[in-house]
């Protein structure tokens, strides 16, 4: 079993060339830290409305990547916002990043070919991804709440060409936009990402 | 968060009251797994009483109502407040799972 960051990473590993997609590190670390946060909603650590993040229970998750986010939202204050969270929590992203990689090789699903360099060796948890996900954006079925989240995040990072094909892309925008709404949480996130990867771009 | 549920025919009624929030969360996944264990369960959930639906509610609402999929069931709302219905049509949920006005609609779009 994956943690986000991990399946985030995971996806992000370009397995043919073995090196990461060209996404812009400062971008990646937004995403990671969008992963981490949404997952401490999962854990049932971080709750939101309409208005404001706030954090329900500071009780650590035995998680490194997680107890430290959780560590860093509780000094943002009793209330915050989706911006907020990434904000705080992306300064440790490229640590996050470096955890999730050594959890992966841990689990035996990648290897670290030369510094900075990584190869999937352990396809399965990248099939099961990609048809988990697939499954939920090529069927009108009511979506698992874990794989909204994972939606959200894998289309704010703009990987969602690693899980369906072009054609599929265009053909599921609607299926896309209409679960990645499903979370009030994974919405905003998605959102804060999406805005802060364009900032860092331009 | 209160719960409470009883038998109207072949559907069950679930009536919630409170907060649908964080704290409330598992307690309340937990309760709507048990009224969902029967196969092909048909559920209407009393929402009059809730007056406040994080995002943390909203998932739960999410879960057991593919759960009452899964299970070749089917799972409403009805008698949304307001705010609570303003969560659930800004999520989109609305378009998911039918939400009703009255018991006996409800009820009826169970089967």
């Amino acid at each position: 079993m994956l943690d986000f960051a991990e399946e985030i990473v995971l996806l992000q590993l370009d397995y043919a060339e073995t090196r990461p997609i060209d996404l812009p590190l400062s971008a990646f670390e937004i995403v990671i830290a969008g992963a981490a946060v949404m997952e401490l909603a999962l854990r049932n650590r971080l709750d939101a409305d309409l208005d404001r993040f706030f954090l329900i229970d500071q009780t650590p998750t035995g998680d490194a990547i997680l107890d430290d986010a959780l560590l860093l939202l509780d000094r943002a204050g009793a209330e915050f916002g989706p911006r907020t969270a990434l904000e705080c929590t992306s300064d440790h992203a490229d640590a996050y990043r470096q955890m999730a990689l050594q959890g992966l090789i841990a689990k035996g699903i990648i290897v670290e070919r030369e510094s900075g360099r990584y190869a999937i060796i352990d396809h399965r948890e990248e099939r099961e991804l990609k048809d988990r996900l697939r499954q939920e954006l090529l069927t009108d079925e009511i979506p698992d709440p874990n794989n909204v989240m994972l939606i959200c995040l894998v289309e704010a990072a703009g990987l969602i060409g690693q899980v369906l094909t072009a054609d599929e892309v265009a053909r599921t925008r609607a299926r896309v936009e209409q679960i990645s709404r499903l979370d009030l949480i994974g919405h905003a996130i998605a959102w804060a990402v999406a805005d802060m990867r364009f900032i860092v771009r331009h | 968060m209160d719960f409470a549920h009883e038998q109207a025919g072949d559907a069950i009624i679930v009536r919630l009251a409170g907060k649908l929030d964080g704290s409330a969360a598992r307690t309340t996944e937990a309760n709507l797994s048990q009224v969902l264990a029967d196969s092909e369960p048909r559920v209407a959930i009393d929402m009059s009483q809730v007056d406040y639906l994080s995002s943390a509610g909203l998932r739960v609402l999410l879960l057991v109502a593919k759960k009452a999929q899964r299970a070749k069931g089917k799972l409403v709302l009805f008698d949304c407040c307001p705010n609570v219905m303003e969560v659930l049509s800004i999520s989109g949920f609305d378009k998911l799972v039918p939400i009703h006005t009255g018991s006996a609609a409800a009820i009826a779009a169970t089967r």
